[in-house]
């Protein structure tokens, strides 16, 4: 995603030098094209048959549109939803996208291009870290409900996803869709939604591979009346038996029979042959194409995605335009993309041309990846450079890229690419590019539950310091303090130290780390427990006049700034810290990170200040899990502490004893924690106390049955008409016995109701 | 996770250019359709090669394993 992102932008300036062009340019991390429809190809044949199956499943909750590559799904809906008068939220997902925040950002979005307003509050629910996604998702259903004419919501690329919590969001979604709406899945595999289960309800309508596949009638009308093919019905027939009515493979017999000199005889052979289908046809085609223009697809295909000028450029010729342009009449071939003069060679043809390249000689396919990094990288498009260079095996050029790129990546929620293109270079190459495995240790810290990676990578570049030192800069070696400070690896002494090493080295000259540097420090300074000295230094970091561009380092500090605020009981600073950092994360990554952890842990401190218990409870919950680790780390330790205590404060004392106790176990492995020991031990004297408070009072009277089902449901977040609705009686009844709970307990407050019941083992 | 040796067949004559594509895999063609035939380390080596298989919209017909040494 930061793929698209990152190119797109750079080509806005297309014809700019590379010294114009800033590596750390701020970049819109949604990718507009995703959210875009697809346009309709020109030439291809109506299906009024598969409209028709579109319509009928309108009842439906859920269309799923499920067959392999080839078949047309995305025409086929895309001509659906054209002439239907439904209004539409088409999404195209991508690998990027197995994030739920993400991709139900995405469907928000798109369904607030529909009408302004009707995705916003799901929109802001997904910026705050940890909120649970289902209530982003009730938000989002809602908003669709308030639009009272029929919508559909079209996920293209499903296959993609592949990640469990998506999946499960997905599921969670399909039941709660408001009667006007249906969501229509264009997938090459059939997901994990319990299909069998809304088969069944009759609320899944299916169009697959047997439905899409082209009939004889429709066969006959592509290849005669279409494509002006002489064949008889025999002919015909061949074709659409050989093929199974496959579209993709139908098309490009289409091509290559109107090349040939004897398409009967072409026909006859194609017959009786075994090959595989859509091989013999490809090879047919490119067989029917003149030389150059053979040649031209060829290596067309082994550059993945293009535009003349990149052909020009790569392939050495000046014609590309007119060639593309003669070409593209055979869409299948070629398709368009959505990005402006941009193409691909269609993904069935280019995997059997990409196989002809290489058999004609393994070198030149690597040699067009090294050309086209070449051309790209001039031209400042830093992610396919890399890419065609990793494609080439040329490690050292994707290292250089990397490194002139990594700020860039870093700041636009690019963490992820950068750390999975790190992961593909040698130890070698990465200790001659030290700048290279210090920004990759920041994109681990920033994405979270990587500890080892980091330790890893930071060893490589210490052992660049001592090796290669005329490699290893100033930048380096502040940018490698500075992540050792924000991971506290080390002890909270030691990463206070490493803190002011990075500030004072940033501040002599690579200000790129500055933000960064300060919001370490001042993370570690809190940890220590000194809040002016933390206070002071998250404050200049979020002073400095390129605060907001450097936004991991900015909400890191935001983050802590809000941490001292709400330490000091002032809530509503801390409020607006807190805020700004979630907001920033939610912009950037996913709250699944250790980014989105720290903005979690604020949050939850200021509704812990509110009195929002429960909501801070959630959030720490979340800040948890995600600051978990394979080893012990202070961020977790003090985000079990914050958890034990406010479970005490809501009256849950076992589960809150259960949070300490895995404190205390981590904070034996630590080194340094600061002062988690002195924290822990308040929260186990709290505990402590509340115990006691619960079970000093006598119990005047044991609670009827009626009144315990009252208590069980006490402890939880219900209200009481909630509780209600659950036990069949009514709010009054559930607050009277709530009355009288509290009197034979001896208590006056939920809380303590809880407390007390739990301490005298009247609820589990 | 052992490796095995496993077997996969799929619908229709793959040249030999393309059973590159499963590179360490013998290909062999029968009347109509292909074996390809080779050590797969674990599963996931495998689920890529299952992959492999959709992406270039090949029909899979069946997936077995073989006890001692691969075939021809």
């Amino acid at each position: 995603m930061a793929r698209a992102g990152l190119s797109k932008a750079v080509l806005g300036g297309e014809g700019r030098a590379v010294a114009d062009l800033r590596p750390t340019d701020v970049l819109p991390p949604l990718a507009e094209a995703k959210l875009a429809a697809p346009r309709q190809r020109a030439g291809m044949v109506d299906r009024p048959r598969i409209a028709k199956a579109l319509e009928a499943g309108g009842d439906a909750a859920l269309t799923l549109v499920a067959a392999p590559a080839g078949y047309g799904k995305t025409t086929a809906v895309r001509a659906w939803c054209a002439s239907s008068e439904t209004a539409l939220a088409w999404v195209t997902l991508d690998l990027g996208d197995n994030d739920p925040v993400r991709l139900w950002t995405y469907v928000a979005t798109a369904v607030d291009r529909i009408r302004e307003g009707l995705g916003r509050r799901a929109l802001q629910r997904l910026r705050l870290s940890g909120i649970s996604i289902e209530t982003a998702i009730d938000e989002l259903m809602n908003g669709i409900a308030g639009y009272d004419r029929d919508l559909t919501v079209v996920l293209d690329d499903l296959h993609t996803i592949t990640d469990a919590g998506c999946d499960a969001s997905m599921r969670y979604a399909i039941e709660r869709l408001p009667p006007t709406a249906r969501l229509i899945l264009i997938t090459r595999v059939d997901p994990p939604l319990e299909l069998a289960r809304l088969r069944a309800r009759a609320a899944l309508a299916e169009v697959r591979a047997d439905d899409l596949a082209f009939t004889s009638a429709e066969t006959r009308e592509l290849l005669v009346d279409r494509a002006g093919l002489p064949l008889n019905g025999d002919e015909v027939e061949v074709l659409h038996r050989r093929t199974e009515g496959w579209p993709a493979a139908l098309y490009l017999a289409a091509l290559w029979l109107r090349a040939v000199g004897d398409p009967h005889r072409a026909v006859h052979e194609f017959g009786g042959d075994h090959r595989f289908v859509a091989e013999y046809l490809s090879q047919e085609v490119l067989a029917s194409l003149d030389a150059d223009e053979r040649s031209f697809l060829l290596h067309a295909a082994v550059l993945q995605r293009f535009t003349a000028e990149v052909c020009d450029g790569v392939l050495g010729r000046s014609d590309s335009a007119a060639v593309l342009a003669d070409l593209e009449d055979s869409n299948l071939l070629l398709v368009r993309l959505e990005r402006r003069e941009w193409f691909r060679v269609h993904s069935l043809f280019a995997q059997f041309a990409a196989t002809q390249l290489a058999a004609s000689g393994p070198g030149s396919v690597i040699d067009i990846h090294r050309r086209a990094a070449a051309w790209f990288r001039s031209r400042g498009l830093a992610v396919e450079a890399v890419e065609h260079s990793a494609a080439a095996g040329d490690h050292d050029v994707v290292a250089d890229v990397l490194t002139q790129y990594h700020l860039a990546l870093i700041r636009n929620g690019g963490s992820a690419t950068l750390l999975r293109w790190v992961r593909t270079l040698p130890d070698d190459c990465l200790v001659e590019h030290p700048e290279l495995a210090v920004a990759a240790a920041t994109a681990a810290t920033v994405i979270g539950r990587l500890t080892l990676e980091r330790r890893r990578l930071l060893h490589l570049a210490s052992r660049a310091q001592v090796d290669r030192p005329e490699r290893f800069g100033v930048y380096a070696e502040a940018a490698m303090a500075m992540v050792r400070a924000a991971a506290v690896d080390s002890g909270v002494g030691q990463a206070v130290s490493d803190g002011r090493r990075a500030v004072e080295l940033a501040e002599t000259g690579p200000d790129d780390v500055l933000v960064a540097a300060r919001a370490s420090l001042a993370q570690a300074l809190y940890f220590a427990g000194e809040l002016d000295a933390a206070w002071d230094a998250a404050s200049r970091a979020v002073r400095h006049p390129d605060a907001v561009r450097c936004a991991p380092g900015y909400a890191f500090a935001q983050a802590t700034l809000a941490l001292v605020a709400a330490d000091r009981g002032q809530m509503t600073s801390a409020r607006a810290h807190a805020e700004t950092a979630s907001a920033v994360v939610g912009k950037l990554t996913s709250s699944r990170s250790w980014l989105g952890a720290n903005a979690a842990v604020a949050i939850g401190a200021v509704l812990e200040g509110e009195g929002d218990l429960a909501g801070a409870e959630r959030a720490f919950a979340h800040a948890e899990r995600f600051f978990r680790d394979d080893v012990a780390t202070v961020s977790h330790t003090r985000s079990l502490i914050r958890l034990a205590e406010v479970r005490c404060q809501r009256g849950r004392l076992d589960e809150a004893d259960a949070a300490l106790r895995e404190a205390r176990d981590a904070i034996v492995e630590l080194v340094d924690g600061g002062t988690v020991s002195r924290s822990a031990a308040l929260v186990a004297t709290a505990i402590a106390r509340t115990r006691r408070r619960a079970g000093r009072a006598a119990l005047v009277e044991t609670p009827s049955e009626a009144e315990l089902a009252v208590l069980r449901l006490l402890v939880t977040d219900l209200s009481a008409r909630q509780i209600g609705a659950q036990l069949f009686v009514s709010p009054n009844t559930v607050r009277s016995h709530t009355r009288a709970i509290y009197r034979k307990l001896g208590v006056r407050s939920r809380e303590d109701a809880v407390a007390r019941a739990s301490a005298l083992g009247l609820v589990r | 996770m052992r490796s095995r040796t496993y077997r996969l067949e799929a619908e229709g004559e793959l040249s030999d250019q393309i059973g590159r594509l499963f590179d360490g895999m013998s290909v062999r063609r029968t009347h109509g359709n292909t074996e390809l035939v080779g050590v797969v380390r674990d599963q996931a080596e495998l689920h890529g090669l299952l992959k492999r298989f959709a992406d270039l919209g090949l029909t899979l017909l069946s997936v077995d394993t073989i006890d001692g040494e691969a075939r021809h």
